[in-house]
């Protein structure tokens, strides 16, 4: 398929350009693991003091390790990078040159740049995700690790919509340089279930800022906390938060090339 | 309905834009706050014309004259304000897939190319973009390759090349698809002289080979008169000559320049003959304008009256004829 | 002297003002942390009545007040400085009569301080009446005690990020190594939570390094949770390390300055 061959293009290429710059890689990883040790360092605290964070025990709050490593190896693998060359590309009039490639604008610019060594951040949460579901025991049912999967899956489409709705307010405010900083201030808020934070910290990051509808949802989901109809709702929330997303997208392009509409 | 063998039809078209107006001082920053005043830059103005297929057409103009804005238009980047204009039978604007890959745009002044991979890798994404197969990829590519000589600068990062190997690099990259029309915009622009005589080879090659229809704007004369039969001057976005380069000349500047190199007096004062000018390029010659139809009477009374041993009569300068179109 | 301070910070006040935009988004990202690691140890120390001999109330009054003690013992001087090194703007400062680090660099960072403060004090006032801390053990002689304190901790800091931005000198992988600085002041400079929770080890290894002195020796400073003994340690330590970062500092600096120069702008 086309956009298959098109990403597998990307691929290559930002594939080839780490492999130019093997040493960063390596460094790269080994500070990933320095901070992953850290993550777990200050679980083991936390866990030395109680049994549970606020009705959470320690297995969860490893498999929500993993998955706010999963959000954030999104954000920092694909996102700052493709807002990085977005702005440049504002800035110096290459994008015209993306909007008229007989292909997606909306899809070249989330893909043109991937940070490949984040694979291993990947990996990394997967594993992570698949001890705390491990850790759990028999109380996670079949069921609820499925649920858990397909929101966490919905939950990045969250945030990814979130991002292009940022990244084309460029396009109606042009000095707009900080664009996803809002994005980046509060991704910090994943790390814990949102259920332990004071309501007002709790609203901004479920309804403004989603954090936590692509952090602690799937948590929940993974304890059978939510219903039938509460999966499908985050779902559909994925799905609508895709279409508004591309919606705004186009329209931005429209305005950038002075439609009157 | 495009005639068959019009590759760009253009009717009326005009671009409006509106420009926020704000004079200097506090009390305007404080007034603009609550209130933006705003102000119509007519940037393109009932702007027609027709080209057919194959041909390669210059467009001139001094600075925002409306060159790009139009070649914009033409591309699809912009909307127009009115007007129509259909390029292979494709409303530009609308952004048609299958329009997109019968065109090009390439911008002198812009890059398209990603300055750390070499172009090599930007190929192959553009291959995979604009699906092109193998195939066909390996066969224009060894067709650019040979016109332009791209074996030894597509390996490196496109930051490593210089000014000139960047534009052939870029150049390639726009054509990879073997679009049908061409719209450059300043092509040799920042360019050294070798450069830009290689770039207007390969254009002319290029034309030639494919029968691509060819659209560049451009400062330097040299690019027009080397590539252009016909030229379409644009001056404060309205169209101000359409037709043959030669055809101009006359036009416009019914003038012939006659150059006389006189025996004993270094600089002579030939102000009574005709009006004065200077001309670089020939040192040893002193020039004066004169009307087309006094040439013959002129050129007599200089031989009577001086000791002439050269003479010469010749069109004056292309970018003078051209610097009188943007006055008229 | 003097008139050189003024004038450069008129020039960096200015400049910041400019910036202030950039303000509110900045902060965003100062606040989350705390505000996160404040909710975290609250909702243990009310499931238990305590954590460690800290109740809720405890956590509160150390996170409000991490909030201010941070902002001013941090330092900004690997992003306003690394750069001019990497492209050769550096050049243009060394010629002139005045040390670039130890005034515009410095100045700068303190008109950074004062901008962010001015506008944490709303947010901060917010956050009180959010949170209804109780700040009663805070005396003013606790504040007295702590003012030098946080003054040693900015200089300090100020001393050891000059140090690594000068690392820049050598390599580009600098960035790495200021990550790794970090990773370090979270360990062991009491952002996370009070020194008092962290495992056994870790607080001996905090007593000797500087980190501490960034956050958790100011604020329990002015919360009045220190021995005598405890306070002139951690003052103590606070000079020695005050003496080995200005060491430092001028040691990568002038070594600095002849890799530099000998490499050319």
């Amino acid at each position: 398929m086309h956009t298959l061959r098109v990403i597998q293009t990307f691929l290559k290429i930002n594939i080839q350009t780490s492999l130019a710059y093997r040493a960063d890689m390596v460094i790269n990883i080994l500070l990933n693991l320095m901070w992953l040790g850290w993550e777990l360092l200050s679980l083991s605290i936390i866990f030395s003091n109680t049994n549970t964070l606020g009705g959470w025990g320690p297995a969860e709050l490893i498999a929500l390790l993993g998955v706010f490593r999963l959000v954030n190896t999104l954000m920092a693998g694909l996102l700052w990078p493709n807002t990085e060359k977005f702005n440049a590309s504002v800035r110096d009039g290459s994008l015209d040159y993306t909007l008229l490639l007989p292909a997606n604008s909306q899809f070249l610019v989330s893909f043109a740049r991937i940070t490949i060594w984040r694979a291993w951040d990947l990996i990394l949460a997967f594993i992570l995700i698949a001890v705390g579901i491990k850790m759990g025991g028999d109380t996670t049912s079949t069921l609820s690790i499925l649920n858990f999967l397909m929101l966490t899956i919905s939950g990045a489409v969250v945030i990814y919509s979130l991002w292009i709705v940022l990244i084309a307010f460029t396009f109606w405010f042009t000095k707009f340089d900080n664009n996803v900083t809002i994005l980046q201030a509060l991704l910090d808020s994943g790390r814990y279930p949102a259920t332990i934070y004071p309501a007002w910290l709790r609203i901004i990051v479920t309804f403004i800022v989603p954090i936590a509808v692509a952090t602690t949802v799937p948590l929940q989901a993974l304890r059978g906390d939510l219903t039938g109809w509460n999966v499908l709702l985050f779902i559909g929330v994925g799905v609508a938060s895709f279409l508004v997303a591309s919606r705004v997208w186009k329209a931005g392009v429209r305005r950038y090339s002075g439609a009157s509409s | 309905m495009t005639p068959p063998d019009d590759a760009i039809l253009v009717e009326n078209l005009t671009k409006t834009y509106q420009v926020s107006e704000r004079e200097g001082g506090f009390g305007a920053a404080v007034r603009s706050f609550f209130k933006r005043k705003y102000r119509d830059v007519n940037a393109v103005q009932q702007v027609s014309f027709q080209i057919r297929k194959g041909d390669v057409v210059g467009f001139l103009g001094p600075n925002g004259a409306g060159k790009t804005t139009t070649l914009k238009m033409l591309s699809g980047l912009l909307h127009p304000s009115g007007g129509t204009a259909r390029v292979l039978g494709f409303t530009p604007w609308e952004l048609k897939s299958d329009y997109l890959r019968t065109m090009t745009l390439v911008m002198g002044q812009r890059s398209r190319l990603s300055w750390d991979i070499p172009a090599a890798d930007s190929f192959l994404l553009n291959q995979a973009i604009y699906r092109i197969s193998d195939a066909d990829y390996k066969r224009t590519l060894a067709e650019l390759d040979e016109l332009l000589e791209l074996a030894p600068i597509m390996k490196k990062p496109v930051r490593n090349l210089s000014l000139g190997e960047r534009m052939k690099v870029e150049l390639a990259a726009g054509l990879l698809h073997r679009p049908q029309v061409l719209f450059l915009d300043e092509p040799t622009i920042g360019l050294d002289i070798t450069a830009q005589a290689r770039i207007r080879t390969f254009l002319q090659e290029y034309n030639r080979l494919t029968g691509a229809t060819i659209l560049l704007t451009s400062h330097y004369m040299a690019d027009v008169t080397a590539l252009c039969e016909r030229i379409i001057i644009i001056h404060e976005g309205r169209l101000k000559y359409d037709g043959g380069l030669n055809e101009l000349s006359h036009k416009i500047a019914p003038f012939k320049l006659i150059g006389v190199a006189v025996g004993n007096a270094a600089s002579p004062d030939l102000s009574k003959y005709g009006t004065p000018v200077t001309n670089a390029e020939d040192g040893e010659k002193s020039f004066i304008q004169v009307r087309a139809e006094d040439v013959t009477q002129v050129t007599a009374r200089l031989l009577a009256d001086l000791p002439v041993h050269d003479i010469s009569i010749s069109d004056p300068p292309i970018e003078e004829v051209i610097e009188m179109a943007f006055q008229g | 002297m003097l008139n050189v301070y003024k004038r450069l910070w008129q020039v960096n006040w200015a400049e910041q003002w400019q910036y202030r935009a950039n303000l509110v988004m900045y902060l965003l990202f100062w606040l989350v942390s705390p505000v996160v690691y404040l909710a975290v140890w609250t909702t243990i120390a009310r499931s238990q009545g305590s954590v460690g001999g800290l109740t809720p109330n405890d956590f509160v009054t150390y996170y409000m007040t991490l909030l201010i003690v941070d902002q001013l013992t941090s330092e900004i001087t690997i992003h306003i400085f690394a750069y001019k090194i990497q492209d050769g703007t550096l050049s243009g400062e060394l010629i002139r009569p005045i040390h670039p680090m130890l005034t515009n660099t410095l100045v700068n960072n303190i008109a950074f301080k004062a901008l962010t403060l001015m506008t944490l004090v709303p947010v901060w006032a917010v956050l009180w009446m959010l949170f209804q801390p109780d700040f009663s053990s805070v005396t003013w002689q606790g504040i007295l005690l702590a003012l030098p304190a946080v003054l040693l901790g900015f200089a300090v800091s100020f001393l050891i990020g000059a140090t690594l931005t000068c690392v820049a000198f050598w390599t580009t992988r600098v960035w790495a190594l200021v990550e790794f600085y970090w990773a370090l002041v979270v360990l062991f400079s009491g952002q996370f939570v009070p020194l008092q929770l962290m495992p056994g080890i870790v607080q001996q290894i905090a007593r000797f390094l500087p980190f501490q002195l960034y956050k958790y020796f100011p604020i329990e400073l002015v919360l009045g949770r220190l021995s005598q003994s405890e306070i002139l340690f951690g003052y103590g330590m606070g000079l020695f390390w005050l003496l080995v970062a200005s060491l430092l500092f001028r040691w990568t600096w002038r070594n600095g300055l002849k890799q530099f120069s000998a490499v050319g702008a």
